[in-house]
């Protein structure tokens, strides 16, 4: 054999083979393997892995959600619920420093509730001028222009510059986008996907997570921890009583999400005292998660203590190997908490988790070292306790989302839908594929086989170009790959028609072979590229589903171009020019 | 071994409009469902909570929907999953009246009840926000829409515009077609439905493009006395190829429609249908299209000159 034939087919068998090593990892399940190794390794020590798993690439090709089963999930950043807790930093903020900075007094404050403007209300007409002064010298960036508000006390209007509310919405976004990032880094799942989608939208993927709804309820907790003080100015039942009575007044439905407590709170608003607030302690069935009994509580307005000033959270056991969430707060946190168990001893003190009461403990005596349990109470089996304290503790760690979540949509498949399906449907792809093949060998010999080779080849390509760029593979993708093997099959057929057409007139083959590959070209190039300008088109504009569709195309396509046309016409050559044949068998 | 022996001459221009007549009627008859019966719609694009449940034992949909309805949810429908010894069934409720995230915990427990909590599985679950199903069906009108114009403008450039209108003209009859037959059996057109759609697009412009190719290749010859002979010769000369592509991809789909999962089942039944008319309006609607652009040409020249 001379070199260049030699360079020409080892090239082609290097290709092939680099093809194979990458499929190697998927063909034989090497990370379900290595998983699993990794799940039974005792603490600290490197998981056993078989030694030849070094010399292969660590991934395999990833299965899309619909074919292993698992979690997508888009989730609306609710921003102005972000929003509003950044403008109430910003205003405590701002009459801190005219506190500290200029010794001015700022009697009230109110902000938008379109969040546009700040409102502040002074003393006396200088202290106006002299604040206004100040902010707009220190708060350039912030605040765009004030307007003087009618009223007995001069009052100002301050508008938030348009820049710094989008700044603002896109930290929130953000902000979120890394909690739920960091929160499932800590759950530990293969090949997790966090998103962010559009302006306030976070997607989600999760492949293969065994317990679905743990895993969407560790997302979605806002993981909001806060110490509020019982009041009892009221007696249970007669709060319970203008629950009742607000509620009917108000029309509002019996709920105890933030925002139907929300919404509860605002309805009462001038019938509790001033500076309270209503909340409650759910008790929830084991199993279903009903909510069987709320409690309300009568509580301060004032946040004493919040998750931000935590140090730590740890799970822990009480002396009933009943599993507790323990706390330890930053000596900020530490300093308010003994500050506040010294004053106020003997009173309930209301630990709140998103907004509903977890527990509320009576202060027995002060305490200072800046430590304190929260007890599970829902859950009956140990193991189910156990998770929840966990699950608490990763969502405490891991700091509280800048505003709630709300499902925009959301896919939850089994594991054995998706593996039954894809075992069923690869098992008749391939006999189809065996089908294709002994048909074409039967019609047209031995370039049949070639051509054969040429399909399977380029399957083999699709498939490790997938595993290469660690594309993922969903059932749309399957689709991409049915066209690109039934248009595969298609250029070869093409192409020997054509030989066969120029034999048929009698030409040499060495001729007829030149020149059905020359005619045969400009329709592949044109069918392909049309279906390739699509793809990219597709892939630009469409959504997720749809551009698995465009990816496995467009690779299985450009690799066609090379398996059905140059490799093919590669071999012919050989046996033509080098072997001499005189016939060929098509 | 060959299809024909010698190159086969079926009078494919003469009876065009025969043709034409026929695929008229049953794209007249498609669009006539899609109006009428309307496609139904999945999950995907119109919001709402779909589950598929594996069930102990064997039921029937009639026996849930029953239960179903006694639970008042809003708009349900139960229907079978897959073959019934794989006793799966799929609930889709579009217009929950309750909060969405709740809906699988009101409707396992029911069902745990009434057929055994063993052996139970909610498979999948699906929800989709009203605004994101809208927002999914115009994207994916977008992008398909956008892609049939690239078509076009591509043929355009690389044939001429002759060629392209009915190269595209028989996209959309290959299209609406499958989209009768989804509106008649009133199988879920879901993404993957959409995602077949896309692949008979592809399969029948490629289609397509190969017979203009055989008429782009004797271009030479054409002149308005020759058109209907060369046009015919073209579709003839690449017949057996034609023939040979088509059942070839149509087993792979027929298998795939017969053996595989429930997943695949609609996609495959989409294929065969889409494979049979991708090769059917070649020479049905995109060579007459093309003989008619052709013919009208000159008119239409002329009507411009007297115009200026």
């Amino acid at each position: 054999m001379e070199t260049s034939w030699k360079w020409k087919f080892g090239s082609v068998f290097a290709f092939i083979l680099l093809g194979l090593y990458a499929l190697v990892p998927t063909l034989f399940h090497f990370p379900q393997i290595r998983q699993e190794l990794e799940a039974q390794k005792k603490e600290g020590t490197e998981a056993l892995l078989p030694w030849y798993f070094k010399f292969f690439p660590e991934k395999g090709i990833n299965l899309g959600l619909d074919l292993q089963g698992g979690i997508y999930i888009e989730l609306e950043v609710m921003v102005e619920e972000g929003l509003k807790a950044k403008m109430d930093i910003l205003a405590q903020e701002i009459i801190r420093n005219l506190k500290e900075r200029k010794q001015l007094e700022v009697e009230s404050s109110a902000k938008d509730p379109a969040y546009q403007y700040l409102d502040f209300t002074f003393k006396t007409p200088e202290d106006s001028k002299a604040a206004s002064e100040y902010l707009l010298k220190n708060y350039r960036n912030t605040l765009k222009r004030e307007e003087s508000l009618p009223g007995e006390k001069p009052a100002v209007r301050y508008f938030l510059s348009p820049q710094y509310l989008a700044d603002l919405q896109k930290d929130v976004v953000s902000q979120a986008v890394q909690a739920v990032r960091n929160r499932i880094d800590r759950y530990g799942l293969a090949e997790p996907t966090v998103q962010r989608q559009g302006a306030t939208r976070i997607v989600v993927e999760l492949p293969g997570v065994k317990d679905p709804e743990r895993a969407i309820k560790i997302i979605q907790q806002a993981g909001k921890l806060e110490f509020k003080l019982v009041k009892n100015d009221l007696t249970a039942t007669k709060l319970g009583d203008m629950i009742a009575e607000a509620r009917k007044t108000a029309n509002l439905a019996v709920g105890y999400t933030a925002e139907d407590v929300q919404k509860l709170n605002d309805a009462l608003a001038d019938k509790l005292p001033k500076e309270s607030e209503v909340a409650f302690d759910l008790t929830r069935e084991a199993v279903t998660g009903k909510i069987t009994q709320a409690t309300p509580y009568l509580l301060e307005r004032t946040v004493y203590v919040t998750g931000e000033m935590l140090k730590n959270a740890q799970v822990q056991f009480d002396q009933n190997s009943k599993p507790y969430v323990s706390l330890t707060f930053n000596s900020d946190g530490a300093k308010n908490f003994g500050d506040l168990t010294t004053a106020h001893v003997h009173e309930l003190l209301a630990i709140m988790l998103d907004g509903n009461i977890a527990s509320a403990p009576q202060i027995r005596e002060p305490i200072r070292n800046g430590q304190c349990q929260i007890t599970l109470g829902s859950s009956s089996s140990r193991d189910a306790m156990l998770r929840e304290a966990k699950d608490l503790v990763l969502v405490l760690q891991e700091g509280a989302l800048p505003a709630r979540l709300k499902e925009a949509t959301k896919t939850v498949i089994g594991p054995t839908l998706g593996a039954d399906s894809i075992q069923k449907s690869i098992r008749s792809m391939l006999f189809g594929t065996l089908l294709v093949i002994i048909f074409m060998v039967i019609y047209y010999n031995l370039s049949g086989l070639l051509a054969d080779a040429a399909v399977l080849i380029n399957t083999i390509f699709i498939f490790a170009l997938l595993a290469m760029f660690q594309a993922t593979l969903t059932l749309p993708g399957m689709a991409g790959i049915v066209l690109t093997i039934g248009m595969a099959v298609d250029t070869n057929v093409l192409i020997l028609e054509r030989i066969r057409e120029e034999l048929a007139v009698g030409q040499h083959p060495r001729a007829a072979v030149e020149s059905g590959y020359r005619h045969a070209m400009r329709a592949i190039i044109d069918s392909h590229l049309t279906v390739i300008i699509s793809g990219i088109i597709l892939y630009q504009y469409g959504t997720g589903p749809i551009r698995g569709f465009a990816v496995t195309l467009m690779i299985g396509l450009i690799c066609n171009l090379f398996t059905a046309v140059t490799m093919t016409k590669m071999v012919y050559d050989y046996f033509i020019m080098v072997r001499k044949i005189n016939r060929i068998s098509i | 071994m060959k299809l024909f022996k010698q190159t086969p001459n079926f009078p494919f221009v003469r009876n065009r409009f025969i043709f034409l007549l026929m695929s008229g009627l049953i794209v007249a008859t498609s669009l006539f469902l899609l109006f009428t019966r309307s496609l139904n719609w999945g999950t995907d694009f119109m919001g709402g909570v779909k589950l598929i449940y594996q069930f102990p034992k064997p039921v029937s949909d009639g026996e849930v929907r029953k239960l179903m309805e006694t639970l008042s949810l809003g708009g349900v429908s139960v229907v079978r999953h897959g073959k019934p010894e794989e006793r799966r069934l799929a609930i889709k409720v579009s217009k929950p009246s309750q909060e969405t995230e709740s809906l699988s915990k009101i409707i396992t427990p029911a069902l745990a009840k009434a057929y055994g909590e063993t052996g139970l599985t909610l498979e999948q679950e699906v929800t989709v926000g009203p605004k994101v199903g809208q927002e999914l069906r115009r994207k994916g009108m977008l992008a398909v829409f956008f892609s049939l114009f690239c078509m076009l403008a591509y043929i355009g450039f690389r044939f001429d515009f002759y060629f392209a209108p009915g190269a595209i003209v028989a996209l959309f009859h290959d299209v609406i077609v499958t989209l009768g037959f989804f509106a008649f059996f009133q199988f879920e057109f879901d993404l993957t439905i959409l995602a077949a759609c896309l692949t008979i697009t592809g399969y029948s412009i490629n289609d397509t493009i190969i017979v203009f190719d055989r008429i782009r290749e004797h271009s030479r010859l054409i002149t308005p006395n020759t058109i209907d002979e060369v046009v015919n010769n073209g579709i003839n000369e690449t017949l057996s190829r034609t023939l040979i592509t088509s059942l070839t991809v149509f087993f792979v789909v027929l298998i795939l429609y017969l053996f595989g999962g429930a997943t695949i089942k609609d996609f495959a039944f989409a294929m065969m249908i889409g494979v049979i008319t991708g090769t059917y309006s070649t020479f049905s609607i995109a060579c007459p299209v093309y003989l008619g652009m052709y013919r009208a040409a000159p008119r239409f020249e002329k009507m411009f000159r007297k115009n200026v």
